[in-house]
């Protein structure tokens, strides 16, 4: 398991189209942003409808689950939050309540639980939401939760 | 571009040393620049009236490198960007100078990209303060997913995954560009590599070692451009400009969140009209630049702008066919990875060095464009090299291109 991320390293700025995501992990909800008018579902939560151009959105809550699409395997640590951290899997993950008709799709990225030797593309993973110091700020961590057919794993 | 293909040229380049450290300002390393293009072309300050840059809150401004140097500017603009500039701001001249905002403009890019802000990382020196996660940061910073190497090797990972390349296909890149910095006494890293360094060499975040990873660089690097009527009155051969695009980009606006495949970059929604505008298809073309921020930018472009199939370019740079006197010589000054990083616009001076029959190498008379071709002796000038393809990266998200022609070869 990587090491603690020390939250109390990074200072989060929630802003006007983003304090409403904030106050979501805060309640263990996973949320991405949804057009009133046509449906389509967006993250990070940008402030228009990238289908419509509507303005009136509104926030769909996701089941938190998806598939890893890909990940890197961080082994230098930049910022100083992550120096116990590493080396560490940041995985980009396809939500699987979010898809559809045209194809559009959903991914979320973040720090995976799990180690760098049991990670593969393909995978299921869940969101696990994780207190850090300071109250206001909930951050969601992804760990994998099952197994999958046809996984694909970087080898050297 | 097309009734605009070759009105307008390129007919200035210069650059101060890539250091590091540079020990000096962004606005003293742009002067140099500046004076060192004018000196190329054979210009004066008062022959000067445009002047665009670009940077990432880490650079001086037009206004200030044009009021140190006296010249008194039509037009000044400033905007924000890293890899996809330096082709915008050459097709952004093009239309400048046909709408008769002014008659010479001056490209620049300065940047302490080594002693000074250096890209995802935190204050150089001093206690580390708490770093902010603003705007788009909230959802890259908290995921330890925060510089270049992190977000590309998410895409490079997918790519290898989906077609089948491994980590010697970025290597055959990273041999390339070292060799042509080997030619070139300009070049920060000139020790040549082999393919086993390159898998020997340390993760950086994997799938992408040191060896894939570009410089850190303090650099200024000027380009000039005017009409051809002006250029053949100038001191060089004139480079004219075929074509550009700038940042094209994919549908979805978020690089990684919501595209299809990850791998498929903004070069690929470019390309057409880039060869359209230019009259021009990739067999014409003689020589690349192109973006190597890491290995994998060159080979993800290869295929993006259409010089190889999707997925093929694990056997396009197979046995140095990016290299000089092959196939498609790539970044002859030895590129980011190699010469130094300057946010592309040394890449496209290079192109423009290659065209006018004039890189700056160890010949002793490359100035009057007379090479030795011995590259053992380090001659890096390519043999009737016409046409160049300048490919600009900022993210998958964000491109931008041009096509340069010379009139020598
Ligand atoms: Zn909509």
């Amino acid at each position: 398991m990587p090491g603690a991320i020390d939250y109390s390293r990074i200072t989060i700025v929630p802003d006007f189209d983003t304090a409403e995501w904030w106050m979501g992990t805060k309640q263990h909800k996973y949320l991405v942003r949804q057009c009133k008018s046509c449906g389509h579902k967006w993250f990070p939560p940008f402030p228009a409808c990238s289908k419509c151009t509507s303005m009136d959105l509104t926030w769909f809550e996701t089941a938190g689950k998806g598939v890893i699409h890909s990940y890197v395997v961080v082994t230098q640590p930049i910022l100083s939050a992550f120096i116990e951290t590493v080396p560490y899997v940041v995985a980009l993950i396809e939500l699987d309540d979010c898809h559809e008709a045209d194809g559009a799709l959903v991914r979320v990225a973040g720090v995976l639980l799990d180690d760098e030797e049991a990670v593969a593309m393909g995978l299921p993973v869940e969101v696990v939401f994780e207190e850090t110091k300071e109250p206001n700020i909930v951050i969601p961590r992804w760990k994998i939760c099952g197994t999958a057919e046809n996984t694909w794993k970087f080898t050297e | 571009m097309g009734n605009l293909t070759d009105k307008y040229c390129v007919v200035g380049v210069g650059e101060t040393p890539h250091m590091r450290p540079s020990n000096r300002t962004t606005l003293s390393m742009a002067c140099e620049a500046v004076k060192k293009a004018m000196a190329n072309a054979g210009l004066e300050p008062r022959d000067i009236d445009g002047m665009t840059s670009y940077q990432a809150g880490d650079s001086t401004t037009s206004n200030h490198v044009a009021t140190s140097l006296g010249i008194r500017l039509n037009y000044s603009l400033d905007i924000f960007g890293g890899g996809s500039s330096t082709e915008a701001l050459i097709a952004h001249a093009v239309g400048l100078l046909e709408g008769g905002y002014c008659k010479t403009i001056v490209i620049f890019r300065s940047m302490n990209g080594r002693s000074g802000r250096r890209m995802g990382g935190q204050a150089p020196s001093g206690p580390v303060p708490p770093t902010q996660a603003a705007g788009d940061q909230q959802f890259y910073m908290h995921w330890g997913w925060t510089t270049p190497a992190q977000w590309f090797g998410m895409s490079a990972m997918r790519y290898l995954r989906d077609t089948g390349a491994t980590t010697k296909t970025f290597a055959e890149v990273a041999v390339a560009h070292r060799y042509h910095a080997s030619l070139n006494p300009k070049a920060i890293m000139r020790a040549p590599i082999t393919i086993e360094d390159h898998q020997r060499s340390r993760w950086v975040s994997k799938p992408l070692r040191l060896l894939d990873c570009c410089l850190e660089t303090d650099v200024s690097a000027a380009l000039i451009i005017t009409s051809r009527e002006r250029a053949f009155d100038l001191k060089q051969p004139p480079v004219f400009i075929m074509g550009g695009t700038a940042r094209t980009m994919a549908p979805s606006p978020s690089w990684n969140y919501s595209r299809p495949e990850i791998h498929y970059v903004a070069g690929n929604y470019g390309r057409n009209r880039l060869f359209g505008m230019a009259g021009i298809s990739q067999k014409d073309v003689d020589i690349i630049s192109c973006y190597d921020a890491f290995t994998f930018t060159t080979t993800i472009q290869l295929e993006a702008y259409g010089f190889c199939g999707k997925g093929e370019a694990k056997d396009f740079v197979k046995g140095g066919r990016l290299q000089i006197d092959h196939e498609l010589p790539s970044n002859l000054s030895g590129g980011h990875l190699s010469e130094g990083y300057t946010h592309g616009i040394s890449m496209v001076i290079e192109n423009v060095r290659q065209l006018r029959h004039r890189a700056d190498d160890a010949c002793p008379r490359w100035a009057e464009g007379i090479h030795t071709y011995d590259r053992k002796a380090g001659c890096r000038q390519v043999k009737k090299a016409r046409i160049a393809a300048c490919l600009g990266w900022g993210t998958e998200a964000t491109s931008s291109s041009a096509i340069l022609r010379g009139i020598i070869g």
